[in-house]
């Protein structure tokens, strides 16, 4: 059984008197119990729709999808119990209340029972940092305070499974650490952590696989190096010292894409297999010794494949 | 049993942290002075105690239909709705749980009417049938949080949850004989007011303020509580159909 199936989920909503949006088309995915596993995309690429389907607040138009083998449709009330959701931002919570009366109070609708409650809450709030503001208003808290709050809210139910949609959003560069490190702790815990984001550096440095996913189309499901290797034949060759003429040549050659300068010397960049140790047998044979190979970063997958669109979403 | 405590404790901390919520024990007295003034001045010191059950019965539907009935409205545009939809409690115990919560603060408006009676005009609530007054009072709460629910229910299809409150108070007020007894009301209106269970609430309440035996008590009571029940079992209906809707329609959130 896995964590999480997905089959050829597809979503539509309707807007009033405006054409139908599709936010999922035919998306199916599967993630194996203890992964954690990247969603990565830009806005508007149907991740918190997904997340949603698998939460049970959205129904898909169709398809389907099981956790932990229950279906979010048919067995939302199955599902449930399992799952703790965090999502990024500073809406769903009571800002009135403390952030430990949050907690208590989910912790509540988890059906945990009193003592669990007490416990469980003051194990969160220490674990996410919180102590010392766990009794005031949430209301006073900052952005990223009210995130770990999320965090925290996600984990009372001591879910199986997690769904984080943007759960660093509002964090300075120290909390986002921090949560990382806390991630790793919940992966060594055997839960199962499906992370919705669109910041490269944090799929790749906590997830076993990633699915790429733009505009409701999944466009690759691999772990960070392997899709690096995917595009490989988009590999760079970073060089210096190299003279005009035999730049001409190599950027003649079948399967070069592009012969440019860089911040130093100059960035050959291939676009077919093979092609890189045809450019670097004659940089070599020319007398260049200053040559550097480099795989592209999970970031610049992302940008291949999904393209640099700027803000458009 | 453990989602309508949690609903319970969430609503007494809402209370507790928002004394805004309370405005109704600010206004209760001043409506009670108001009635009070009207029958005196009228010379119907007779009805002086329905004078002062009318207020009670106000200050109770106040809380009931602004407070209980925005409760899901609310959560909606806090971000909160659909995190609670997606934990394992259901949502309609919670909500009556919260709308229980507050129904029984309700009740101390009763006292604070009572009060204000006794020491502004040295008029008191003639407990003629104390136990009648008691049973219909708390069927009376039920009955109104189960018509919350409904109306919670209903308010979160609207945009503007509060217009529609507002626009609801008063034809419950006429309907329901909070002050003006039915039989005073146009005789082609009676027979819709005895769908109403603030009708018969409203009437019993009065009954159980006289001296004279109280007739057919207990049938209506049982309709107050029917009526209640039917209400509270159209809301628990149309709160599924609405949040399945919504879970469609992809609206559980504001934003």
């Amino acid at each position: 059984m896995s964590a999480v199936e997905v089959h050829e989920i597809r979503r539509v909503f309707t807007p009033r008197k405006r054409e139908p949006v599709t936010a999922l088309e035919s998306v199916s995915l599967t993630i194996p119990i203890g992964e954690v596993h990247g969603l990565l995309g830009p806005n508007g690429a149907g991740k918190t729709t997904l997340v949603k389907i698998l939460s049970t607040v959205l129904l898909p138009t169709g398809g389907s999808a099981r956790v932990l083998g229950h279906d979010v449709v048919d067995e939302a009330a199955a599902v449930r119990p399992q799952i703790g959701i965090v999502f990024g931002g500073e809406r769903g919570l009571y800002w009135r209340l403390t952030g430990r009366q949050n907690l208590e109070y989910w912790g509540a609708l988890y059906k945990l029972s009193r003592s669990e409650i007490k416990h469980r809450s003051a194990q969160l709030i220490e674990r996410v940092g919180l102590s010392e503001r766990a009794d005031e208003r949430v209301e006073t808290y900052s952005r990223g305070m009210k995130q770990r709050l999320h965090l925290a809210r996600g984990l009372i139910g001591d879910a199986k499974v997690l769904f984080l949609d943007e759960p660093t959003t509002g964090m300075d560069p120290l909390a986002a650490r921090e949560f990382r490190a806390l991630i790793g702790e919940l992966r060594g815990e055997g839960r199962t952590i499906l992370l919705a984001t669109h910041d490269m550096a944090e799929a790749e440095a906590l997830c076993d696989r990633v699915t790429l996913i733009d505009r409701g189309v999944i466009l690759a499901t691999e772990s960070p190096r392997t899709l690096g290797r995917v595009i490989s034949r988009f590999q760079r060759i970073d060089v210096e010292g190299a003279d005009d003429g035999l730049l001409a040549r190599i950027a003649a050659l079948p399967g070069v894409s592009s012969v440019a300068p860089a911040d130093v010397g100059v960035r050959i960049e291939v676009a077919e297999e093979g092609v890189t140790s045809d450019v670097l047998k004659l940089l070599v044979d020319s007398g260049v010794t200053s040559v550097r190979t480099s795989l592209p970063s999970l970031e610049e997958v992302y940008v291949q494949l999904i393209g640099d669109r700027g803000l458009q979403v | 049993m453990r989602a309508f405590r949690a609903g319970v404790w969430l609503e007494l901390q809402i209370i507790r942290s928002s004394p805004d919520t309370l405005i109704p024990f600010f206004t209760a007295p001043l409506f009670t002075i108001i009635f009070l003034m009207i029958v005196r001045n009228g010379g119907r010191h007779d009805l002086q105690p329905d004078a002062l059950m009318a207020p009670v019965l106000m200050t109770l539907w106040w809380f009931a239909l602004f407070h209980g009935g925005n409760l899901v409205t609310g959560d909606r545009w806090q971000g909160v709705l659909e995190w609670i939809l997606a934990a394992p409690s259901s949502l309609a115990t919670v909500i009556l749980g919260r709308i229980a919560s507050i129904m029984t603060i309700g009740l101390v408006g009763f006292f604070e009417v009572w009060a204000v009676g006794r020491l502004m005009f040295g008029v008191s609530i003639p407990f003629e049938h104390p136990l009648a007054l008691a049973l219909t009072l708390l069927v009376t709460v039920f009955a109104m949080a189960g018509t919350a629910v409904a109306f919670a229910a209903l308010f979160v299809l609207t945009r503007n949850s509060y217009t529609f409150a507002n626009s609801s108070s008063f034809p419950f007020y006429v309907l329901g004989g909070v002050f003006v007894p039915i039989a005073l009301l146009p005789g082609w209106i009676q027979p819709v007011t005895k769908g109403v269970f603030m009708s018969w609430s409203s009437d019993l309440l009065r009954s159980s303020l006289k001296p004279a035996p109280i007739d057919n008590e207990w049938g209506r009571l049982g309709m107050v509580l029917l009526l209640g029940t039917l209400s509270f079992l159209l809301g628990r209906i149309v709160l599924f159909y609405v949040l399945r809707r919504m879970r469609t329609t992809g609206e559980l959130a504001t934003a």
